[in-house]
């Protein structure tokens, strides 16, 4: 029991730490970008509540679950097969998995490239020999992520930038704040700029909280946050960055780090709606 | 000169329907998404399309568009960044989502909301 309590606190130490140890320039733009962002849902009359999408979107009460299996369900489906050599992907995780999604995506300082819950999946599939999964496949990687963060649902957003990482997010900050594409718009002017203002008759979600949200369901599909981050490029008239690309990477390390110390709300249910606006 | 208000009726209903089709474009051209889609960011008045909540931009209304005039109107939509450079609106004619023509189509309907 003293064990437990020992291993416990050595815990919260080191997480308070890591916390700690993110550099001071990422933490310095995550406050201020909060801030803008708070000003804005006061400006656009609404709290951050209304400002989700998934709350916001009124088919997604009014609309009944669809049949066969959920994308959670397939995902535990693919989590506990096992590889040729007989292990299977839980054991790649500390805890089985349980716990974990909300580290990612982190540094990682031997690769020097910042590693997503995707990517680390698919690294563990690598060691053990199997076939690679499509990063934005809703069939495959999707449903697993679904299954992986609903085993973090509601742990807090707990992703480090260590000084080593800056340029990374730095990098992300830079393509979250530049306009892109034929309709000339950063993620920023939707999401910072006008946040929780309608747009298309739905609320336009806040930056800070975005990242927590992924996957969500949709007609009984699993989308993760970079197949959305490229549906929206693809809306501004961009040519969408691949999904597992350093430039993805980088923004989705950036967008997460916004959402620090919120509680992961995986796998909301955002209707049967599989039209594009 | 007995033919002439018959002749005048005549070209009259010719030029109505062309006329009124080309409102229609204009309006068209307003909401579709692969368009100018302005109705995602403005809201018009009820009568002269759709009702939405859209707030991105400022609700639009007869009065001011002709304020502005069509050649100012015309200005903002090819690109208004020129007016307001942080402006989040599309410059649609500086990035070719739509041509001049359809440029015009808009400025008409704007200038027609009541």
């Amino acid at each position: 029991m003293r064990f437990r309590s020992l291993r416990l606190a050595l815990a919260v130490l080191l997480a308070g730490a890591a916390i700690g140890a993110s550099a001071a320039g990422a933490e310095a733009v995550r406050q201020s970008i909060a801030a803008r962002i708070e000003d804005q849902l006061k400006a656009a009359g609404a709290d951050a509540a209304t400002a989700a999408p998934a709350e916001a979107s009124p088919q997604a009460a009014a609309t009944p679950p669809a049949a066969g299996p959920t994308p959670i369900e397939r995902g535990k489906v693919l989590w506990v097969r096992k590889f040729k050599d007989g292990r299977t992907l839980a054991s790649c995780y500390p805890n089985g998995g349980r716990r974990v999604a909300a580290s990612y995506p982190l540094y990682d300082s031997r690769l020097k490239r910042v590693v997503t819950l995707e990517m680390s999946i698919n690294q563990c599939l690598k060691v053990h020999r199997e076939a690679l999964l499509e990063p934005t496949d809703p069939q495959t990687m999707g449903a697993l992520t679904a299954y992986l963060r609903s085993l973090s649902d509601g742990r807090k957003v707990a992703v480090r930038v260590p000084a080593a990482a800056e340029s990374h997010f730095e990098q992300g900050r830079r393509l979250y704040f530049t306009r892109f594409g034929q309709r000339n718009f950063a993620c920023a002017s939707c999401h910072v700029q006008n946040a929780g203002r309608i747009y298309a008759d739905q609320a336009l979600s806040a930056a800070v909280g975005q990242a927590t949200r992924w996957p969500f369901i949709r007609a009984n599909q699993a989308f993760t946050l970079q197949a959305q981050i490229r549906d929206c490029l693809d809306r501004m008239g961009a040519a969408p960055f691949g999904a597992g690309s350093d430039e993805m990477n980088d923004l989705e390390y950036f967008l997460t780090y916004l959402s620090l110390g919120l509680p992961l709300k995986p796998n909301t249910d955002r209707g049967q709606t599989t039209v594009k606006n | 000169m007995r033919l002439a208000p018959g002749l005048l009726a005549a070209l009259a209903a010719a030029i109505a329907p062309h006329a009124h089709a080309q409102k229609d474009q204009g309006l068209e051209i307003f909401i579709r998404p692969d368009k100018g889609y302005c109705i995602a960011c403005h809201q018009v008045p009820a009568q002269a399309g759709p009702v939405t909540r859209s707030n991105v931009g400022p609700a639009l209304a007869g009065a001011r568009m002709r304020e502005l005039g069509a050649d100012r109107l015309r200005e903002l939509l090819r690109d208004p960044t020129r007016a307001r450079a942080d402006t989040i609106m599309p410059p649609f004619g500086r990035h070719h989502i739509l041509d001049d023509r359809e440029i015009d189509r808009v400025t008409e309907y704007l200038l027609a909301l009541p």
